[in-house]
Order: C-alpha cells, then structure tokens, then sequence
C-alpha cells in the first residue's frame, strides 16, 4: 500500500485522530511531517506569495518536506465543518494553491468537507480518492465513519490534548491563549508561549478547554448565526473566559494580516470592558518576528497582569 | 429619520435616485480627508480597506445628523458578510446610535427588498418602493454603460482630454440634480457629447481588463481613476467588476425561475475546483482566462490589502499566465499607496505590454472598430 503524507500544519491540529486513523484503517503507512522548524518555515516562504499568511506558509514547508517521504500527501478541502460556521477561503482553495505553488511535482489526496451542503461533494471526493487508491468505494466509507467515531470520542487531537490538560486545576492563577489552533499550539510558531507561561508557574486555558456548547452560548453577537468556525471559538472564549476569577489575562496571537482575526480581535476589544475588567493582549506574528521582541511583549503583559 | 449609505464609485447617484423617489430625507457622505482618516482610525489594522472607508462614511454622516444607515450584507466566508456588525459595534462605543438597514445580498427576491426597505419608507406603499428601486437599478445600468463608453472613446479620441472634460461636467451637474428623470436626462445628453467626440480611427489601443475585489475596482477615489489615467495613456480599458454587473447577477438573474450561472464563477473552477471561495475569488480567476481567450493584452488584478479571496486568486496567477500567455498584474491597495509609485508599476505594465505587441505583431490586433 502507498504511503500518506500527513503536514503537521493547519487542520492537524484539530483533526490528527481522525485522519490518522482513516488512513491506517485503509491498509495505508501513515507518514507525519517533523514539527514545525526553521528550514521548513523557509521552504513556506519561498514557496508561496508574500500575501499569503504565515500558517499557510508553513502548511506549505511542510508539504515540501514530504515530498520524497510519501507517495501521496493529504490536503483536504474544508468548507464548513458545522452548519452555519465557515473556515476562511484560504482552507477552502488548500489543495489546488499548494498543488501551483509546488509546481505540480507532488500527487495529493483531497476531501472536500462542507457540512453546510448535502454530502455529495464529499462522497465524490472520497469516491475520487478510493479510485487512485484502487480500494473499495464502500470499504472507504466505512473505514471513515469508524475513524470519524473514534475522532468523536478522543477530544480533538492536539488541541483537545493539550486543553483538557491544562484546565485542571479551578484555583491556581492562570493565562488564556487564544487565537487558530494552528497559531497557539505549534510551538515554533508561537515561540514556545506555553512553555513559557507555564515555566512562570502559570496554567494555561485554550478555547478547546472549554466545551462546545458553552462556547457558543457566549460568542456574542454571533450566537445561533453565521459566521467563521475559529471565529465563533475566539469570540465564545473570550466572553467565556472574561467572567473566569482564576485567570488574569488574555493573550490572543494572531498571524499579520488575518481576515478572521481582525474583525474578532476588534469585536473582543470592544466588548470585553463592559463584562469584566480582564487584561487582553493581541500579538501578532509573522516570519519576520523576532522572539526577544515577542517575549518582551509577553514579559510586560505579565508584569501588568501580576500588579492587577 | 436621515438615511445615510457608504460610497462606492457611482453607487450614490443611483442611491440618491432611490431615496428621492421615496421622498425620503438623507445625507451624502461627504468626500473628504477628515471622514477618511476618522475611519481608518477607528478600524481594526488589518480590515480591508472598503471597511475602512465606509466606516468613515458612516462616522462623518451621522456628525451632519444621520440617524439610520442603508447597507448591505450577506453571508459565508468573505468579511463583507460581517461588516454591519463590527461597524454597529464600534459605532455604538464611540457614542453614536444609529440603526442599520441591511439589504442581505445573498438571496434578494424583490419581496424580501420591499420587505427590508418598508421601515425606510415610512408607510409608502409596496408599489411605490419597487418603483423606487427600478428606478435606482435602471440609473446604475445606465451610469456603467456611460462609463464604459468613456472609457472605450477615451483611448481613442483625436484630441487628448476631450472625454474627461465631458465626463468631469457630468460629474459636477450630477451632484446637483435631483430623481431619476432628471438624472435620465443628462446621462442622455452626456452619452451624445460623448458620441460626437472626434476619434484617431487608425489607432489600435491595447486591451486591458481589470478584476479584482469589486470596491477597489469599481471606486474611482481608491483605484486613482485608473480607468481615465489607463485610458490617457491609450489603453482600452474593461472593467470586468462593475457593480451593474452585480446588480444583474444578485438580482435580475435571480428573477428568473432557473438557474443562470456567471460565466467568469464557472470558468474560475478550473483552477479552484470548489463552489466558492467568498467575495469574488473565483469571478476574479474566470475573468482572467476569459480576457485570455478573447485576446486581451493583460489584466490588472485590484485588492485592499489582506482581501483574502483575493489573495487566493493571486496564487493562481502565475499558472494562468504560462497556461494562456496573458501578463497579469497586481496592485494591493490600502491607506498608504502613494499615487507616484503606483502609477510607476501600472506605466511600466503598459510598456511591457506595447513592448510584447511589437515583438509578435501576428497577434490579432483590435482594429479601432
């Protein structure tokens, strides 16, 4: 059977069970790309244009770096993940933008996922997909709903992890990290943050700490409207979190020029004064940030936070 | 009640029809520095430039006494869908009460207008508002058609300056007159003026299409005119993004009881095979490889900086260019463009493009006819 590259980018983060599995599940040797490092962040970069955010860029280093380790690399297309919650057009146009800006020198396997339309479009794509694997249509089926399941009982991959992890204790004083999944738990990406809050003897809450509906109930003014998947996740943890007495602050990081952060980061500052008087910091990173500068950042964010 | 609306090139005059024909008081925006800057201030960074700038449209017409704003919205991955929200927000924390009327633009059957604009209208009958809005669809179909004239007279008129000094009357007398007839009138009179202009028939312009983002590419005051200062420079320009376009797509089309399909969205899922990617992403793509196949000489793509369908668009270019061998350029547009260098890449674009017609003089040429 071929083997499956996996980028430990993007979509990895909330998704690894599921896809991991699916791919074990159908016969295949699964491959996941190394963490993100220095020489994959630069293969990103010159790999894409200047305007494209860094998570693409580095979706981009990873992809590069499976080239010669797999047969097929995994880019799935996603839509919607629920009803009404739309991911930013940058996942919904994944595999064709990395398949022009590789070149076309790889072969990629791809799933379109929306749960906002009927379920055709994805079982063309799977249909697609069994065929280049030369497997069963049905057995497919079948072997995606089982790691679908599974992915449903194991709290989402990463971020589910690192989340139930980090909300355990109720007391001891505490940092909220918002922001993508794949900004606040890739550790080169957000210049080992975590391990830094929590070598301050800090814990540290995510939006993936809290559960799903309780998000939502709080993602003002979107409750029970349309609008963006991480969006809706920030805008519910942050309202949420603002009314947490054990937690003393709120960083948001956010690549330079995210479409969906901007408007969220705004909605948050806006609002969260008139809840509670919670500190929130908004830092932004780039391939250009330099970490002394981050953690400066953080430092005094912290300091303020520690004199509140 | 004073209604208020943002710009958006010649939105206004056909809004300003709209309003009069509703007997309803309103307020323009006004053009100006101070209404730009107060809404570049009190926007996020990173939003898009026409959120910027209706946000200070917003901003200096409620100051001259508007209560209620007119917009529009809509849905799904774009930003656009979210505006009306974050411009309430942050002009209710800037002391500012103002109610929005938002016109949804995803799925407007003619009831669903009246029913948006009825509190607009104040108790006016049903009849009288669809004959409002007939009267405002008809004055942008024929304010487009107007400006696509000029532009198709300008890069070949005999005498250099002719179209804009027409076409710059118009501009003054249309801020004076009031409803639809008298807006009729002159752009009848404005498009014989424009016809009886002396024409170089022996020129053969170059073609350009522009695509993009459809605030950037249709509002003069963003884009640097760069339908007149392309045109000055000889070059026949076609503004593939007008909002008469999307006036026929989002509402004309969607009278009819099936499905019409936009040419550039079908042909854009060629290189994006998906239904959408938001905004105009995929109209942007099609209508790169239509010029292509109509044997244009290049395209200009315009943005705001961090438009994210865009930016989408954008990575596909360069496949397009080697598949169908038409040159493309961007421009990214936000608070910062200076006019001189960008006016410096698009005198440089048409230079490469004269230059490329010399070297292959078999290409089919556009005759001046």
């Amino acid at each position: 059977m071929p083997t499956i590259g996996l980028p430990k980018a993007l979509f990895y983060y909330q998704h690894s069970v599921l896809w991991e599995n699916f791919f074990q599940n159908l016969g295949c040797r699964v491959v996941v790309s190394s963490d993100t490092n220095k020489q994959i962040l630069d293969s990103g970069v010159t790999l894409c244009s200047s305007e494209t955010c860094l998570p693409v860029k580095v979706f981009h280093g990873h992809v590069h770096s499976l080239m010669n380790r797999a047969d097929y690399i995994f880019v799935p297309r996603y839509t919607s993940v629920r009803k009404d919650e739309f991911t930013c057009p940058k996942f919904c146009a994944l595999p064709e933008v990395t398949l022009i800006n590789l070149k076309k020198q790889v072969k990629l396997l791809t799933i379109d996922i929306n749960a906002n339309s009927s379920q055709k479009n994805m079982c063309i794509s799977l249909r697609e997909m069994a065929r280049e694997l030369k497997l069963n249509f049905e057995f497919a089926v079948k072997e995606f709903k089982d790691a679908f399941d599974k992915h449903a009982n194991h709290a989402d991959g990463i971020a589910g992890r690192l989340g139930s992890y980090s909300a355990s204790g109720e007391r001891e004083p505490s940092i909220a990290v918002l922001g993508h999944p794949y900004m606040i738990f890739d550790e080169y990406i957000n210049m080992k943050l975590i391990k830094k809050l929590r070598s301050r003897k800090l814990a540290v809450y995510f939006p993936s700490s809290l559960n799903y509906s309780q998000i939502r109930e709080n993602a003002f003014p979107y409750q029970g409207r349309v609008f963006w998947e991480a969006g809706l996740d920030n805008l519910g943890s942050a309202f949420t979190f603002a009314r947490y007495k054990n937690i003393r602050g709120i960083i948001y990081l956010t690549p330079f020029a995210c479409g969906v952060d901007s408007f969220v980061t705004e909605l948050i500052e806006r609002r969260i004064r008139h809840i509670s008087s919670m500190p929130f910091i908004k830092l932004t990173i780039d391939e250009h940030s330099g970490e002394a500068g981050f953690d400066t950042r953080v430092e005094a964010f912290l300091d303020m936070v520690g004199r509140t | 009640m004073k209604v208020t609306f943002p710009h958006m090139g010649s939105l206004y005059i056909a809004i300003k029809v709209l309003l009069d024909t509703l007997n309803v008081e309103y307020v323009v925006p006004p053009f100006s520095i101070n209404s730009l800057e107060a809404g570049i201030m009190n926007s996020p960074e990173f939003a898009c430039l026409p959120f910027k700038l209706t946000l200070g449209n917003f901003i200096s017409a409620i100051e001259q006494g508007a209560d209620t704003v007119l917009f529009g919205g809509g849905c799904g991955q774009c930003r656009f869908g979210y505006y009306s929200d974050l411009h309430e927000e942050i002009l209710r924390s800037m002391g500012y009460n103002a109610r929005f009327i938002c016109v949804n633009s995803s799925n407007m059957t003619p009831r669903e207008v009246i029913q948006k604009l009825k509190p607009l209208a104040e108790g006016r009958k049903s009849r009288v508002i669809l004959k409002s809005v007939l009267h405002a669809v008809r004055t942008i179909l024929a304010l487009d058609r107007l400006n696509g004239l000029a532009c198709h007279i300008r890069c070949r008129e005999a005498a250099r300056g002719s179209t804009d000094k027409v076409m710059k009357e118009f501009h003054s007398s249309i801020e004076r007159i009031k409803g639809f007839k008298a807006v009729a009138e002159l752009v009848r009179s404005t498009r014989n003026k424009l016809r009886s202009i002396e024409l170089n028939k022996v020129c053969s312009p170059l073609k350009i299409a522009i695509v993009g983002e459809i605030y950037t590419c249709t509002d003069p005051y963003i884009n640097q005119e760069i339908e007149r200062r392309l045109g000055n420079m000889g070059v026949d320009v076609d503004n593939k993004q007008t909002i008469s376009r999307w006036v026929v797509d989002h509402g004309i089309k969607k009278l009819f009881p099936f499905e019409i399909k936009n040419k550039a969205h079908e042909a854009g899922k060629k290189y994006i095979n998906t239904d959408d990617i938001g905004g105009h992403g995929l109209q942007t793509i099609g209508n790169c490889i239509l010029s292509a196949k109509a044997k244009y000489d290049g395209a200009i793509q315009i943005y705001p900086f961090t438009c994210m369908p865009e930016i989408i668009a954008q990575n596909t270019f360069g496949e397009i260019q080697k598949d169908y061998g038409i040159p493309v350029l961007t421009l990214i547009i936000d608070e910062m463009t200076g006019e001189a260098g960008y006016m410096t890449r698009v005198e440089a674009f048409v230079d490469m493009l004269e230059r490329k017609r010399k070297l292959n003089p078999l290409k089919k040429q556009h005759m001046a006819y």
